[in-house]
């Protein structure tokens, strides 16, 4: 069994046409995929507008505001993540209308509540890139 | 659908076990000779094959003719279904129509994969991007997702679960073919004191893998009689929905494609939620029966604990579920593992339960969920209802 602190976070394997998304967390900045047609926001990113059909896809900043929508507690993660555990893995309501699959940090696994308002944080991962994480929001 | 003009005249399942040794087409090889044998038609009646996809046989791009090279098959019509866990219900559907449609006369449906012996299948699309990064425990994981929620919005009485564990397994050990590793009696604080894999998913919500199969024939009612079959039962509605509400980013994840295709089966069949002798719904996890039953209209949203609860579900009951055990208790033979539900079903309506058999078995509802998809529920959900003659 693998010592606490010794897990790591496998490093996200990007397409084509998320280029746009993993060179903007080098500056920290969550952006998301926008169809300009249909004025919405969509995530995961997608080879094409899944509204309008089309690849008119713009890639906006968003605000990193949000809440839980809904989470789960991991006891025993998949073998990369074992030293972490317990750890939350949610799916995060961002204030764009989109839902995103990411951990809440710095919240006791006692405390993570749905509709719990999150807030966006990082953290680095290999080549200068950041992962997006959410934390409870301070306020 | 409800003219009774497609006919399943057999049926043949392998007992699942874990780690059997077996290869997939050893298992294929039994499961087909046991329905041809169990319709009694010879094997060059056959001219119609539909097949689930194999975790053992993943690699293989040339699947569905292969195997039916292997067992000697020569087709007009040849067809492997990827629809995860509705593929099996979606293979003799898609059997059903070709029959319609004159593309093949009869057909074999079926499912055999070897998963605890070899596994080749590799998972990819979103997960190496957005979910492996996060640690998020599989379907587990999903599952705990959405019972979080659930909770959130209905509150979930975990006596409803521990019930449907105990009723399945009591069904289990009644049932020859399930897996022996599950064929032990349990008790609702054994449900209860399971371990938490994935908040609030305990080891007992989740199937256990293995290997096994299973095949069903189907013809058209004319050519059955034509062969001089007698017993036969007929599907009566279907109703298949593939990424229920993708385009809704705030789809709530406690709805899901059941309640479209359950409609389209009961209206097919001309039936109502009240008319289903018994239910062979799809048990990936246990929430999911529960779920299915909102969406199908058995109880209303929120309401199926206490459904559970105040309803004998048990085979002697008004409302059987899942009377072989069902995949939480009889194990998942992998992606051929919609096959549990659906051949009970068949079983069932035959009036082969044995020790376990249905009073009155005059219809059955049986179902699939397919795939899991990046955080909603499941992608696809079908609907199947049989009914004797």
């Amino acid at each position: 069994m693998a010592e606490a602190g010794q897990w790591r976070r496998p490093q996200p394997i990007a397409t084509s046409f998320t280029e746009e998304f993993w060179a903007a967390t080098k500056e920290k900045k969550l952006v998301l995929q926008f169809c300009p047609e249909s004025q919405k926001f969509q995530h995961y990113p997608r080879p094409l507008s899944i509204y309008c059909g089309r690849r008119n896809i713009e890639w906006r900043q968003a605000s990193g505001r949000g809440v839980v929508y809904a989470y789960t507690v991991t006891r025993r993660g998949p073998p990369e993540f074992h030293g972490r555990e317990p750890y939350i893995v949610a799916s995060v309501e961002l204030d764009e209308g989109v839902r995103i699959l990411s951990n809440i940090i710095n919240c006791s696994v006692e405390d993570i509540r749905v509709l719990m308002p999150v807030q966006l944080c990082w953290e680095p991962i290999e080549n200068g890139l950041h992962y997006p994480l959410f934390e409870p929001a301070k306020r | 659908m409800s003219d009774r003009d497609i006919a399943i005249i057999g049926y043949a399942e392998t007992k699942s076990s874990v780690q059997s040794g077996r290869g997939v087409y050893d298992i294929a090889g039994e499961v087909v000779a046991g329905a041809l044998a169990s319709a009694g038609v010879d094997i060059q009646e056959i001219d119609g094959f539909a097949t689930c996809l194999s975790q053992t046989e993943a690699t293989n791009p040339f699947w569905s003719p292969t195997l039916a090279d292997y067992l000697g098959l020569e087709l007009d019509w040849c067809q492997g279904v990827d629809l995860g866990g509705a593929s099996y219900l979606g293979a003799l559907a898609r059997a059903t129509q070709a029959i319609r449609a004159g593309d093949c006369r009869t057909a074999v449906v079926m499912g055999a994969d070897a998963v605890t012996t070899t596994n080749r299948s590799r998972m990819s699309a979103y997960r190496p991007e957005w979910q492996w990064p996060v640690g998020l425990m599989g379907p587990p994981g999903t599952f705990g997702l959405l019972t979080n929620r659930y909770k959130t919005e209905y509150g979930l009485d975990d006596n409803a679960l521990a019930k449907l564990a105990v009723v399945q397994r009591e069904h289990a050990i009644l049932n020859d073919n399930a897996c022996d590793k599950l064929r032990k009696p349990l008790t609702a604080a054994d449900y209860l004191a399971s371990r938490v894999i994935s908040d609030p998913i305990r080891l007992l919500d989740c199937v256990m893998p293995c290997d096994g199969g299973s095949a069903i024939i189907v013809t058209s009612t004319e050519r059955a009689k034509e062969l001089g079959i007698e017993r036969m039962i007929h599907p009566v509605g279907y109703g298949e929905r593939t990424n229920y509400r993708v385009r809704d980013p705030l789809v709530d994840i406690l709805d899901g494609g059941h309640s479209i295709a359950g409609k389209k089966a009961l209206a097919n069949a001309a039936m109502s939620p009240a008319d289903i002798r018994m239910f062979h719904p799809y048990d990936d996890f246990l929430i999911a029966v529960l779920l299915q039953m909102e969406h199908i209209g058995f109880c209303g949203r929120g309401e199926s604990s206490r459904f559970i609860l105040e309803t004998d579900i048990s085979y002697r009951g008004k409302f059987p579920i899942n009377t072989s055990g069902g995949q939480i208790s009889a194990g998942q033979p992998g992606l051929a593992g919609g096959g549990v539900n659906v051949v009970e079903a068949v079983r069932q309506l035959f009036g082969e339960g044995g020790p376990r058999q249905v009073k009155n078995p005059v219809n059955a509802m049986t179902t699939g969920i397919g795939c899991i998809p990046y955080i909603r529920n499941w992608s696809v959900s079908n609907v199947m209802i049989l009914a004797a003659p």
